[in-house]
């Protein structure tokens, strides 16, 4: 079983990072709508982060809120892209682009995987994230298409982020026996799908994917090493929480 | 600069007396025309309006905004400059005479001559 | 979530209706007393578009605002459950501006001109939103009595007499009893929680108590001016009564969690059928409305600093070619 937890932590990680990241931009969003879609989106991701923590708690692990609001930082299992700040509106954009797009895959894998409990979760929420990567490809094409300081701005997000975003697919000691069985298609495949699809779109919105020579992928967030921010975050998410971690709250 | 108890708003850095210059018209781009399907079957309603530079993301926007309690089947927009009305001003074209009674359905009552007619023929 | 339009006691009404037509306004108001209504391009008092903007704008503005001290708490707030459901009121809150600015444009003020007014200090915005949530339980608070002090404003505004604004309000209204639900829920799991959460909750309704009676602002002086925006249908309850209505209605339920709230003259008087309260301090509530509260600078400046971020977005997606014109409805 450890090799479907570990597969059940890191993504669950993931999602409540990143919903906690893209929730900051609730009412502060660039126009009322987009705030207001931007929220969808967020609470999507925070959802499908605590069914994965039910899962593991009915594997045995801890309570889903306990287990999420409890641990410390270098517990985390997140990839280090989706603990950075959202600074503006093209690195938020650029990072839901790049990571819904491996997320939707990822599920879009899950949903025939051996291991029923994520496999049913997987179909659940597939409209959310056929919704997500909708919204992020028609956003990433208008302002690399838009005007000199978007196009500008969003080739630099994405070059910050490129590193970041290949460090998602970082393989885990256990990917063998994810695969062989059939329980996930396994990291290696995961990203060359994810190339496959987000290398056209990205081209559309005319923008340029970093020279391969220069990948680097920025490895170490599944196995607990992270940045200052994560920190900093996982003790705001868990305040109040901490304040009686045995209460209802 | 603000010390403000939002932990998003104090990573931010603002300077109380910061100063923007004047949002320009057009800034909120154009207004699309919002209808709504609740389900197969049903007609399109219109339920408000979305601020939107293009289509695409008018969807998208109505979408959420309208479309995020409740059951959605479909989606409309049109640009509200494309919407042609007529003025309320004139709303008595609508209006018109009672004696029309010959397109509307209660303006055949064939029963009373039917009933007439049997009542006649069971007398004979 | 909004109190009543605030109308500054200063202003002169008696031009209310002068140099209007006068059979146009005969059948406007034969309209509105037959209990029609008003829509967008029809023929309307000057004074009437007038208060309408204000009125709705002010609406507006006070729900962008008012996602500020919510927000506070969005990235804190404990556990699954409560996060998503703070997330999706916060959310909602912003779509209650888009609703309002939307109906207010239909007036012939564009959204943009609003937002001006509202990061200028010029357009006032609801005074409860000017004070801080200091804690978990603040938001708790406002969740629930603040909105319940909306709805009852709202629900009265649904009756009014303009269309757009009332189709909004019946909207805004579904929504804000999700938010009233979550908000007592929430004050009653920290009221019959641990000795901290019900310390906490008791803090939280003792620091809020005054901005919540500051809410439905001061009586009304009845004035000629208010008599017509009444048969207008314009405002549609005093702020009496509404401050009345809302005592009414949760007093009862504070005190059913065993919770104290910081007037010892708050009682139901039987003979009059009324509450009977400390007349709350009008001379703080002007401070406040004035830029004077403990957030005014904030609450402004973060206003600034979001709409200046996000000016480049907009800019990028503007197309040239395109003019605006009055949404329909």
């Amino acid at each position: 079983m450890e090799h479907i937890k570990e597969l059940l932590y890191k993504m669950a990680d993931d999602l409540l990072v990143l919903g906690h990241r893209n929730s900051e931009w609730t009412g502060l969003g660039p126009i009322l709508e987009e705030d207001i879609a931007f929220s969808s989106m967020a609470q999507d991701k925070i959802g499908h982060s605590q069914a994965l923590f039910q899962i593991l708690h009915e594997l045995g692990e801890a309570e889903p809120d306990t287990n999420a609001f409890m641990r410390e930082a270098k517990q985390f299992h997140n990839a280090q892209l989706l603990e950075l700040p959202n600074d503006d509106y093209d690195f938020s954009t650029i990072r839901h682009f790049l990571f819904d797009h491996a997320d939707q895959l990822r599920f879009d894998n899950l949903a025939n995987s051996s291991f029923e409990p994520l496999a049913k979760v997987a179909r659940k929420i597939k409209g959310e994230l056929k919704y997500h990567v909708f919204h992020a490809d028609i956003w990433l094409n208008k302002l690399g298409n838009g005007n000199e300081e978007s196009h500008a701005r969003m080739q630099t997000a994405l070059n910050h982020a490129w590193n970041y975003a290949l460090g998602i697919f970082e393989e885990s000691k256990l990917e063998k026996e994810l695969i062989d069985n059939n329980v996930f298609e396994g990291e290696v495949s995961l990203k060359n799908r994810w190339l496959a699809v987000i290398t056209p779109l990205i081209e559309k919105a005319n923008l340029k994917i970093p020279d391969e020579k220069h990948w680097a992928p920025v490895l170490g967030g599944r196995t607990g090493y992270h940045t200052e921010h994560l920190e900093q975050l996982v003790n705001e998410m868990s305040e109040v929480f901490k304040i009686e971690p045995n209460a209802e709250w | 600069m603000i010390n403000s108890l939002d932990p998003r708003i104090a990573r931010e850095k603002i300077a109380e007396d910061n100063t923007i210059a004047p949002l320009t018209d057009m800034d909120n781009w154009e207004t699309y025309e919002v209808f709504h399907q609740k389900k197969r079957g049903d007609q399109h309603v219109h339920v408000g309006i979305v601020h939107a530079p293009n289509a695409e993301m008018a969807l998208l926007f109505g979408k959420d905004q309208f479309g995020r309690r409740g059951i959605t089947a479909n989606i409309w927009v049109v640009k509200t400059s494309n919407v042609f009305c007529t003025e309320y001003e004139d709303q008595d074209i609508f209006e018109t005479t009672p004696e029309k009674q010959y397109r509307e359905a209660g303006g055949y009552k064939v029963m009373d001559k039917i009933n007439k007619y049997k009542k006649e023929n069971k007398a004979v | 979530m909004y109190g009543n339009a605030y109308i500054d006691p200063n202003e002169k009404p008696k031009s209310i209706i002068d140099g209007e037509d006068p059979i146009k306004l005969a059948e406007f108001e034969a309209r509105i007393a037959r209990g029609e209504k008003i829509e967008p391009r029809d023929w309307m008092p000057r004074e009437y578009r007038k208060q309408l903007i204000r009125m709705i704008e002010q609406h507006g503005h006070s729900e962008i605002i008012g996602a500020l001290p919510e927000g506070t708490w969005i990235t804190r707030a404990p556990g699954f459950k409560r996060k998503l459901a703070l997330m999706a009121k916060v959310q909602d809150e912003v779509g209650h501006a888009q609703l309002l600015y939307s109906a207010a444009e239909t007036l012939g003020k564009n959204r943009e001109a609003m937002i001006n007014d509202l990061i200028t200090g010029k357009s006032k915005y609801s005074n409860v939103f000017n004070y801080p949530a200091y804690t978990w339980a603040d938001a708790c608070i406002i969740a629930w009595l603040i909105d319940a002090g909306a709805i009852i404003n709202q629900v009265a505004n649904a009756k009014g007499s303009y269309g757009p604004y009332c189709r909004a309000l019946d909207r805004i209204c579904t929504e804000e009893s999700f938010h009233l639900k979550y908000g007592h829920d929430n004050v009653v799991t920290l009221a019959t929680g641990t000795p901290t959460q019900r310390k906490m909750v008791q803090e939280a309704l003792t620091r809020w108590w005054p901005p919540i009676m500051h809410f439905f602002g001061p009586s009304d002086k009845i004035s000629s001016h208010t008599e017509i925006l009444m048969k207008w249908k314009v405002k549609m309850a005093t702020n009496d009564d509404m401050r009345q209505q809302f005592l009414n209605m949760y007093v009862p339920k504070i005190w059913d969690l065993g919770l104290t709230v910081p007037d010892a003259n708050l009682k139901k008087n039987e003979e009059t059928g009324k509450w009977d309260y400390t007349e709350p301090d009008w001379d703080e509530f002007k401070r406040v409305i004035n830029g004077g509260g403990p957030c005014n600078a904030e609450r402004l400046a973060v206003r600034r600093m979001a709409e200046e971020k996000g000016r480049w977005v907009r800019q990028a997606l503007l197309n040239k070619s395109e003019k605006y014109v009055l949404p329909l409805a």
